[in-house]
């Protein structure tokens, strides 16, 4: 049953075509599917394609993201029908991220932002050289399932230490993890602040986004 | 060098040259500094939204006039060592690696300050290392001001010219304040400047505070800066090399703008780099890709003005065959492009690890480039018909005055192996390349020594690492003494 179509929607996700797949998902509703069974069949066949081929090199990182903005709009389309029906999309979390006070290194930290967003995060980007307290103030504001501080200087790295500590004062924490990362962090250096989680690159980010949240 | 080989025409450059002008009047800048921004909009730039500026064309054509040709770094006794301008070619390692490859366990581990140490007495003895930079973070001082220590190392253990990087302006700050020190005071350090500031601005079209201040500090010193906004292509520029290239170097004429209205015919020093793109596959920053290789170059060229290159940088992980291969390369290239200081020998995983040993290597590639590339002497003595005719058709030179006399102007390998199959063997017990190599290292370290900074002096500096540790209100740390350096 509707092989030809769930085809056409997996293969909007590896072409990072965002209007064509909400076109595709409004003619599956059209078409009598069920919102979750042309995700889960359509859409998400497409984007474990897409990320099994970036993590052989044959994709590059454009293509993943678009990728992930053709999911989301995809989503968008099918997402009132899945109310109505009571039936659940899968949330992944929000994020708060970004590059800690005296840093002004963004390139891994917009990376890392993007890759969470394509992924169905909801990304709170506050840019770089962003104060301690901002991160906390920020996570409260939205009810933020997980700060990420990067930074790429082993001085800046202590700011990580401060945000981890300024959640504590703020009582946000265990609720709200936070993540890691940038070039002079180490697992070890996450372990020592109390942090829950590092990744030595924007995938790796996701992974443990993912994990943090069991999802 | 002889000439440059240029790898864009004269149009091409003025093309790049019209499109950085179109960007710094049609999309402008954001400049994170009052003082810089003040300048600016005096000299009639349009400022909207705080710090956003547009730069009339006019601005960038009197900056290019004034801005010096030529800027010469000298050495710390004083001598001129160093002139960048033409086809000199000047090349060294690259600064602050935050792992280094122990030549002597090959282990990969966190550096401390006695590396820095040893680094820089590499550097000194080493005949093609030109100029000096920290190449490694040491991890055993207080981290926000190991500047302070990275330089004090530097300045007892190395007479060759200094490029040096702070994280903040309070450490330039302290930088020139010892050097000045060492120089004997500020005139005799902007007549004969053996230090430089390395800059990092965050892209062309945005000028963070600390980058604007040094720059700033330094113009109004008449020191030399090397300002050097990054574009990284596919994420903070375009992916295409041209539209990288016109982006950062529209940062590098807003560079040049703010300098020489600070101060007229302050020294600047742009990049001989750029165009270059994030690798879209593993996320990775490459130091030494192809595609764009001697853009930059060219363009300051076009400028005529001194250009901040690389050169003997290496993605890979380990002093193996990719890194020399990919190091020999990228100085090659960028020396015929004509960079003029060359920075980033022994330079591994895109800058974050350091190798003395790939250091050696790059010295003995660099040697054999300046053969390869230096002028031919073509005369009466090198032509040599006298002696061809003395000997004929039926002797041998071996036993000529003339070979003797010319014998040794070939180049001759230090670390590559030129032996027979049983001399490798027996000489060399059969070793690597990298295994020479480390080994000259080790030697090098065994037996080099510059000549020391006065106890005078060494006191004055070392006064200036412990007034920074004296502000954070620390006890200082027992480098600090300059015994230590000895
Ligand atoms: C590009 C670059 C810059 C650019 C930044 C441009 C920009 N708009 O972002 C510019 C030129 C402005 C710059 C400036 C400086 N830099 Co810089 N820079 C780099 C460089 C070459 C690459 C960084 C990069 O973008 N990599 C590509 C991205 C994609 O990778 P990434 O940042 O590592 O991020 C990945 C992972 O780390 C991880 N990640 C990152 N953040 C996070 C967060 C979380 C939560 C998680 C889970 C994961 C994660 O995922 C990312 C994607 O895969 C590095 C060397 C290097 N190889 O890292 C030096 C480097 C980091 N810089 C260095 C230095 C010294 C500086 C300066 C101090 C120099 C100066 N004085 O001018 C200034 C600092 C200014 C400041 N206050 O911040 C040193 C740091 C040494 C140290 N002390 O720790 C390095 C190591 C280079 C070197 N050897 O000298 N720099």
């Amino acid at each position: 049953m509707h092989e030809e179509q769930f085809n056409a929607m997996r293969q909007s996700i590896v072409d990072g075509a965002p209007e064509h797949a909400s076109e595709l998902a409004s003619k599956a509703l059209e078409l009598g599917i069920a919102p979750l069974e042309a995700i889960n069949k359509g859409f998400v066949p497409g984007l474990t394609h897409i990320g099994e081929q970036f993590r052989l090199g044959e994709v590059f990182l454009p293509d993943l993201v678009m990728a992930g903005e053709a999911m989301k709009a995809a989503v968008a389309v099918l997402e009132p029908e899945m109310q109505k029906r009571g039936t659940q999309r899968e949330i992944l979390g929000k994020v708060v991220l970004g590059t800690v006070k005296g840093d002004i290194h963004e390139i891994g930290k917009t990376l890392v932002s993007t890759l969470l967003s394509a992924s169905g995060f909801q990304v709170f980007d506050l840019g770089v050289d962003v104060p301690v307290e901002r991160f906390a103030e920020k996570a409260r504001e939205v009810q933020a399932d997980i700060v990420g501080v990067s930074a790429l200087l082993t001085t800046t790295m202590q700011g990580q230490k401060s945000v981890v500590e300024a959640l504590d004062r703020h009582g946000l924490r265990p609720k709200v993890k936070v993540i890691v990362g940038g070039a002079p962090v180490t697992r070890d250096w996450a372990e020592k602040i109390g942090a829950d989680g590092y990744g030595q690159d924007a995938m790796a980010a996701v992974a443990i986004a993912r994990s943090l949240l069991h999802k | 060098m002889n000439s440059v080989w240029a790898r864009l025409t004269q149009e091409q450059c003025r093309q790049l040259h019209n499109a950085s002008l179109e960007i710094l009047e049609r999309t402008g800048v954001r400049l994170f500094n009052d003082e810089a921004l003040a300048l600016v909009r005096e000299a009639g730039a349009k400022v909207t939204d705080g710090n956003r500026v547009r730069f009339p064309a006019r601005l960038v054509d009197q900056a290019l006039s004034t801005a010096p040709k030529s800027v010469t770094l000298h050495d710390r006794m004083g001598r001129p060592v160093m002139p960048l301008e033409g086809a000199n070619t000047f090349f060294g390692p690259g600064s602050d690696c935050l792992n280094i490859i122990d030549h002597r366990t090959g282990e990969r581990r966190r550096p401390v300050l006695q590396d820095v140490v040893e680094a820089t007495r590499v550097c000194d003895a080493l005949k093609e290392m030109s100029f000096v930079m920290s190449m490694f973070l040491p991890a055993d001082v207080p981290q926000d001001i190991a500047d302070r220590y990275q330089f004090q190392a530097m300045l007892h253990n190395t007479i060759k010219p200094i490029v040096f990087v702070t994280y903040e302006t309070a450490g330039c700050v302290d930088a020139i304040a010892m050097a000045e020190a060492v120089a004997g005071g500020a005139d005799a350090l902007r007549e004969r400047p053996f230090v430089a500031c390395y800059i990092n601005v965050t892209t062309g079209l945005l000028h963070n505070a600390d980058a604007l201040e040094k720059l700033l500090f330094l113009a109004g010193a008449g020191l030399p800066a090397l300002y050097i906004p990054v574009v990284s292509g596919g994420t903070t520029g375009p992916v295409t090399m041209a539209g990288g290239l016109a982006l950062s170097n529209a940062g590098v004429l807003v560079g040049l703008v703010i300098s020489q209205l600070k101060r007229e015919g302050a020294p600047v020093v742009i990049p001989g780099f750029g165009g270059d793109a994030l690798d879209l596959r593993t996320m990775v920053d490459p130091y030494c890709g192809p595609d764009p290789r001697g853009m930059a170059q060219a363009l300051a060229h076009f400028y005529q003005l001194p250009m901040f290159s690389l050169g003997g940088a290496s993605e890979s992980k380990l002093v193996d065959q990719q890194a020399s291969i990919e190091a020999a390369l990228d100085m090659l290239i960028n020396a015929l492009c004509g960079g003029h200081i060359m920075h980033d020998c022994g330079y591994l995983e895109s800058g974050l690890t350091g190798s003395l040993t790939q250091l050696a290597i790059c010295n003995e590639v660099v040697s054999w480039i300046r053969h390869a590339c230096q002028p031919v002497e073509i005369s009466a003595e090198t032509l040599a018909l006298d002696v061809i005719d003395q000997v004929g058709p039926d002797g041998q030179f071996l036993k000529l005055p003339h070979t003797r006399r010319h014998m040794r102007e070939r180049w001759y390998p230090i670390l590559f192996d030129r032996d027979n199959y049983n001399g490798w063997l027996a000489k060399g017990g059969g070793r690597t390349l990298a295994e020479r190599a480390a080994e000259q290292v080790s030697q090098i370290l065994a037996s080099h020594q510059c000549e020391p900074l006065g106890p005078a002096v060494a006191e004055a500096v070392r006064r200036i690492v412990l007034r920074a540790e004296a502000q954070l209100g620390r006890e200082p740390l027992a480098p600090a003494s300059g015994g230590s350096y000895a």
